[in-house]
Order: structure tokens, then C-alpha cells, then sequence
């Protein structure tokens, strides 16, 4: 089968709540679920006079069923929390690119901030498959916050959890947890972009090799609206590749996070200072 | 005459598109993202993103936010430049499964004849629309499509340096669009496209500040086809030459709200993005239309409110 995007009808199979304003849903859609890769995400077609579709990271995707992670941020997502079960919903999928997986033998950490968590499931799963020497650093602001980690506590990865209040694990960010631990030969983030930003900045300062899912507001989803880009460094084989405007100085093209994306790899990146 | 094959065919300037539904500017690329996951291919022409003279990056993030029932965006014209665009994007325009619109973008008159220029005769290219909703860097930053005088000077212009078919796109933010309409078919427009994205801005409220890094924006999507369809109707009163109507075209029922306002063909943006079957759902609609009127052409759809508005006036 054909692991490309495609137009499908998903049934919601299941709903359940795990914290105030937070939900992990599963959908039925064998095309999605057979084909996602770490990191991909599906763009739903929410009614409710939406004009543009909700992207959601693939949480788990297990035989004909993926599962969705999140949080009733605004509208869409709150109609979708709302959905009875039953409910037939317009997808695309699985779209974007994936996490590239290490090379054996080398020690993966994963920072997870937030409902980041969320790009994850998948990529912990295959780096248990193929036997990688993996730790989890989750952080979220407070214990309630802590979502996800049910299903990815099945892989038997040690943990490191971390909390802004301190109400569960050690107190303070994920970075300040991620400093004290074993030097990593290969990270991956997934979480807000300041905790992204000082991810990529301490893997390139270290040379450790960093992928990390970034979020932006969507407009289509699909890389045609060109709304969603991150810049990148010129050259970069993710970028545009169009010539240099006239007086730009910056060495610096763009990505559509949609399309190019959801993954690149710190060394790409150009954060704003 | 049930059972009669409909004549979908629409002809804009010298240029015949397969059937009136067209993809609008900015939002499909060349149609291969959509090309995955619909036929491309059932639209009557795909226009390409906006080309200016020279590279462009756009403007910083954020460049989108989705509002009640549209999109605000402020994606800032990012571009290859018609150096690359001619070396890079021009060869694969043979590859689109239908007829290519291209669009030009520019801040003076000379930037629109020269890019437009290279356009002409491009693989499957069969007319030239004008993004003129940029502001006109030799009148003081006033923009092309808020004043007839410019508006004129680049169809001129533009006409003088090129054989396909040009098409002036129309924005909304103007006190009365009949005269700019008027100025365009004058200064020899063989269509108009109208509305371009309507202004508009989002605050940040948590954060007090604008939401896009541009402040402003484009408001696109069903929020803003009440304002299209209107001005469709205005135009259509105006100028003889034939309209593409677009703006937040969801359903066939809203294409043919535009083709009666007097369109000639309409065009989809947004509502891509929500449902990528639009536009054969928009062309179904049509042909339920035609056979409900036991009308051959859909050409003979085009102003049809305006025939009826008229009768009941004349009693
Ligand atoms: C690739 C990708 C994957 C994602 N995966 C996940 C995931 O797995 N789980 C998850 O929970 N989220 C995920 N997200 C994030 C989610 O798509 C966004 O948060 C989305 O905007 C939610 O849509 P909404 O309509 O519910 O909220 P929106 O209405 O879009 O609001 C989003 C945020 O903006 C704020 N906002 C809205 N309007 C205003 C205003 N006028 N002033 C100030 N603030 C405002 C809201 O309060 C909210 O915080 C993902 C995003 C992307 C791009
Ligand atoms: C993301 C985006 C980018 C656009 N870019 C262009 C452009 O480059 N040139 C142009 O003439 N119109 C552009 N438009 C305007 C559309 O072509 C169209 O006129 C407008 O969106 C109204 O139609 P809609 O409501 O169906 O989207 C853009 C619209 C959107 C949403
Ligand atoms: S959201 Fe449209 S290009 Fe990424």
C-alpha cells in the first residue's frame, strides 16, 4: 500500500479523558495507522464552520487504530473533545516527515515538553524494537499536566520527570534535567519553542546530533499556503533552495514546517536571538 | 433537452477553460501537494502562486491565523524570482493536468511588463492574471488596485508586452470598485478577478500585540464571500468583459451565487485547504444547476440575477 497522504474517514472508537482539558482519542483509519512514522500528523476536518483543519501529532498507531493526544486549546480541538464516539471525521494522513532513527549502539534521550509528548509514542517504540539504550525526559508546568506517559511507560524506558512547581519529579525544565544526565549521542524534542530553542542550542554546543517536531499555526496543512514556515539555513536541503532576495543579508531561507517538517535537525535551524 | 451533454466551457479573453472552476492564486501551488489525495485534474485551469521580479522570503512568522469562518494571512508574497521560477518551476508547468493561470506580482508598472512578459508562452500557460494589490513604489506607495490611473498604466503596459490573455485581480478595499473596473477593461483587460483577500488583523490578546508579525493580513474564507458576491454584482453592472468570482466558494451552491452575481468563472482558495473535493463538488452543483433549468451551457448561468432582478424591476 501506498504510505502517501491520503483523503480518508475516520471513526472515533474511543474517548478518553485524562485531565482537566486534556484527552487521548482513538480513531479507526487503516491508511493512517499502517503508514505513520514518528512524528507525522493528520489535519481533521472539525464541523463547526471551521475554515481551516486542526493538525494533531499521530500519538499511537497500532493495527487499523491511531490515537490522538491532546489538550482543548481553542475551538477545534474543544469541538473534537466533544465528538461522541461513533463520529465520522474527515482526515488527512499521515503527513510531514519522521524522526530519522539512530545508528545501533548509539544513547538516545528524548525531551518532551508538554503536549510534545505527543510526537513520540511511535519513535520510543521503534527505538525498543531495535534495542537503542533510551531515556524520557518529560517536564510538564505541573504533575496534572504529566499526560502520556501511560502509554509510554509500556516500553520500560527509565523516565526523567520534571515539573515548573515541583508537584511530581524534580523541579525546574527539562533543560536544567537534561544537563545533569549522561552525555546523549542523539536527541530528540518535541515541546514549546523556547524549551526547543535551548534543546537545539545545547545539542550544537555539545556537537550532539538533535531532531526536534516543530509546532507553527497551520493554514492548509499540505505545503501549498505557505504559512507555516521556520527559517532555516541557507542551503539546507529542507529550504526553498530560491536565490538570495535582493538586500537580505541573513544567510537564512525557509521551510514549511507542514511539508519540509515537522522534523529537522538542529544544525539547520536558525532561531531567532 | 435532459440527457443532453452540458457545455461546461468558458472563455476568458481568447483563452477556452474546460469548465469554470477554477483554483485561485496562493493557495495550490502547481497542484502537487493536492495531487496526492484528489484529480487536480477536474479543475478548469490551476492559478499559480503570485511571481515577482526578484526573490522574495515573505514575512516573518506568525503568517496565518484561522478566524470565525476564514483565514487571516500575511504570507508576503515568498517567492523564487522570475530567474528561477523560468529555470525551475516554467518546465514542470507541462506536468499540471489542466490549464495554468500564471500571476504576476509587482511594485512598479515595468516589474509587471517585464515578468509578464517572460510568462507568455510558457507550457500550458493559457493567461496572465495581475496581482496588483501591491503597493506602487513610483505613486508614493499607493496601491495598484485602489486607484484607476495605476490599475490602467499596468494593464497597458502589460498588454503591450504580451499575446495570452491578462487578467487585472480586483481587491475589495476600495471606496467604489466600478471605476477601477471600468479603468481596467479601458486600458484593454480581457477579464477581471475579483476580491483579493479582504484587510484585516487579529490581536493577541494574552499577549497584547498583533498576532501575524505583519500586524495585518488578508481575510479569506466563507467570512468574506457576502462582500465578494457583492462586488461581483457591482462589477458585472460596470464592464462587459468576463469576471472570475472568487472568495470563500465552499459548495457548488456558493459558485453559482458568484456565476449569477455575474461571474463567468469563479475561482477557490481557502476552502481547499478545509476540503480538498471542493472544486468537484463546486462543479457538481453547477451541473445539477444546469440540468434543474434544462439549460445546455453553463454560460448562459452568468448574470442570471440580474436578469431576474431586472424583470422585477421593470414591472
Ligand atoms: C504538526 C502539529 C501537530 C500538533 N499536534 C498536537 C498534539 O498532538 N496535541 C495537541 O494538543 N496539540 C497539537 N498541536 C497544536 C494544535 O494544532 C493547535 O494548538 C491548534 O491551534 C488548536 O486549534 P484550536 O482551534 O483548538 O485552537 P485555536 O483557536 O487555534 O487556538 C490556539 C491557541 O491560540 C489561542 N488563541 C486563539 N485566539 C486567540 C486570540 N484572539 N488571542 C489570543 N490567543 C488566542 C488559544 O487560546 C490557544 O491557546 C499540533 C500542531 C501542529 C502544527
Ligand atoms: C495563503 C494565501 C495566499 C494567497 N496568495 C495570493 C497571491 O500570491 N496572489 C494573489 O493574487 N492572491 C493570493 N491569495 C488570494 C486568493 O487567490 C483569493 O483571491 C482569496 O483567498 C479569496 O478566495 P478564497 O476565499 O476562496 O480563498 C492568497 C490567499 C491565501 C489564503
Ligand atoms: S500550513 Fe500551508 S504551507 Fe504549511
Amino acid at each position: 500500500m501506498d504510505s502517501s497522504p491520503r483523503l480518508e474517514t475516520a471513526t472515533l472508537v474511543s474517548r478518553e479523558f485524562r485531565a482537566p482539558g486534556f484527552w487521548f482519542l482513538k480513531l479507526r483509519c487503516e491508511h493512517v495507522a499502517r503508514h505513520a512514522r514518528p512524528a507525522q500528523f493528520v489535519a481533521l476536518d472539525l464541523p463547526g464552520g471551521f475554515a481551516v483543519r486542526l493538525p494533531l501529532g499521530i500519538y499511537t498507531a497500532q493495527d487499523d487504530t491511531f490515537g490522538l493526544l491532546f489538550k482543548e486549546w481553542g475551538e477545534r480541538t474543544t469541538r473534537l473533545a466533544a465528538l461522541p464516539e461513533g463520529s465520522q471525521i474527515s482526515c488527512i494522513g499521515p503527513l510531514g516527515n519522521a524522526f530519522a532513527m539512530p545508528r545501533a549502539g548509539e544513547r538516545v534521550v528524548i525531551v518532551a515538553g508538554g503536549l510534545g509528548v505527543a510526537a513520540f509514542w511511535m519513535l520510543v517504540k521503534e527505538l525498543k524494537e531495535a534495542s537503542i539504550d533510551t531515556t524520557i525526559v518529560l517536564g510538564a508546568r505541573s504533575a496534572p499536566h504529566l499526560v502520556g506517559r501511560e502509554e509510554l511507560a509500556a516500553f520500560g524506558f527509565p523516565f526523567e520527570i520534571c515539573t515548573d512547581d515541583g508537584s511530581e519529579g524534580h523541579r525546574g525544565t527539562v533543560i536544567d534535567r537534561l544537563r545533569s544526565l549522561p552525555r546523549a549521542d542523539v536527541l530528540y524534542g518535541c515541546g514549546p519553542g523556547n524549551m526547543l530553542q535551548a534543546l537545539c542550542g545545547l545539542a550544537d554546543k555539545h556537537g550532539i546530533t538533535c531532531q526536534v517536531s516543530l509546532e507553527e499555526t497551520f493554514g492548509c496543512s499540505l505545503g501549498t499556503c505557505w504559512g507555516c514556515v521556520v527559517s532555516v539555513r541557507r542551503g539546507s536541503g529542507q529550504a526553498t533552495g530560491y536565490p538570495r532576495a535582493p538586500g537580505e543579508s541573513r544567510d537564512l531561507d525557509f521551510a514549511r514546517v507542514c511539508k519540509d517538517g515537522t522534523v529537522f535537525s538542529s544544525a539547520e535551524l536558525v532561531w531567532a536571538s | 433537452m435532459t440527457g443532453a451533454p452540458l457545455d461546461l466551457r468558458v472563455k476568458i479573453g481568447a483563452a477556452t477553460l474546460k469548465n469554470p472552476v477554477i483554483a485561485a492564486s496562493g493557495c495550490y501551488n502547481r497542484g502537487e501537494e493536492y495531487a496526492q489525495i484528489v484529480d487536480v485534474g477536474r479543475y478548469g485551469a490551476i492559478t499559480l502562486k503570485s511571481v515577482t521580479r526578484s526573490p522574495r522570503l515573505g514575512n516573518d512568522m506568525p503568517r496565518v491565523f484561522p478566524t470565525p469562518g476564514g483565514l487571516l494571512n500575511a504570507i508576503g508574497l515568498q517567492g523564487p524570482g522570475i530567474d528561477h521560477f523560468l529555470a525551475h518551476i516554467a518546465p514542470e508547468l507541462s506536468k499540471v493536468p489542466t490549464a495554468v493561470i500564471a500571476s504576476v506580482a509587482g511594485f512598479s508598472v515595468a516589474e509587471f511588463a517585464e515578468v509578464a512578459a517572460l510568462m507568455d508562452g510558457l507550457p500550458n500557460v493559457i493567461a496572465i492574471e495581475l496581482d496588483v494589490s501591491c503597493p506602487n513604489v513610483d505613486r508614493e506607495g499607493q496601491c495598484f488596485a485602489a486607484d484607476a490611473a495605476s490599475l490602467a498604466a499596468v494593464v497597458g503596459a502589460v498588454k503591450s508586452r504580451v499575446k495570452l490573455p491578462v487578467i487585472p485581480k480586483l481587491m475589495p478595499n476600495v471606496a467604489d470598485l466600478r471605476p477601477i473596473a471600468q479603468a481596467a477593461q479601458d486600458a484593454g483587460a480581457d477579464a477581471v478577478s475579483l476580491i483579493n483577500a479582504v484587510r484585516g488583523m487579529v490581536v493577541d490578546v494574552a499577549n497584547a500585540r498583533p498576532m501575524l508579525a505583519n500586524v495585518s493580513g488578508g481575510l479569506t474564507g466563507p467570512a468574506i464571500r457576502p462582500i465578494a458576491v457583492h462586488a461581483v454584482w457591482e462589477v458585472a453592472g460596470t464592464v462587459s468583459i468576463p469576471i472570475i468570482g472568487m472568495g470563500g466558494i465552499e459548495t457548488g451552491n456558493d459558485a453559482l451565487e458568484f456565476l449569477f452575481a455575474g461571474a463567468s468563472a469563479i475561482a477557490i482558495g481557502t476552502a481547499n485547504f478545509r476540503d480538498p473535493l471542493v472544486h468537484v463538488r463546486a462543479l457538481q452543483g453547477i451541473e445539477e444547476e444546469l440540468r434543474r433549468r434544462s439549460v445546455a451551457s453553463v454560460r448562459e448561468l452568468t448574470g442570471m440575477a440580474r436578469t431576474t432582478q431586472a424583470k422585477a424591476g421593470s414591472h
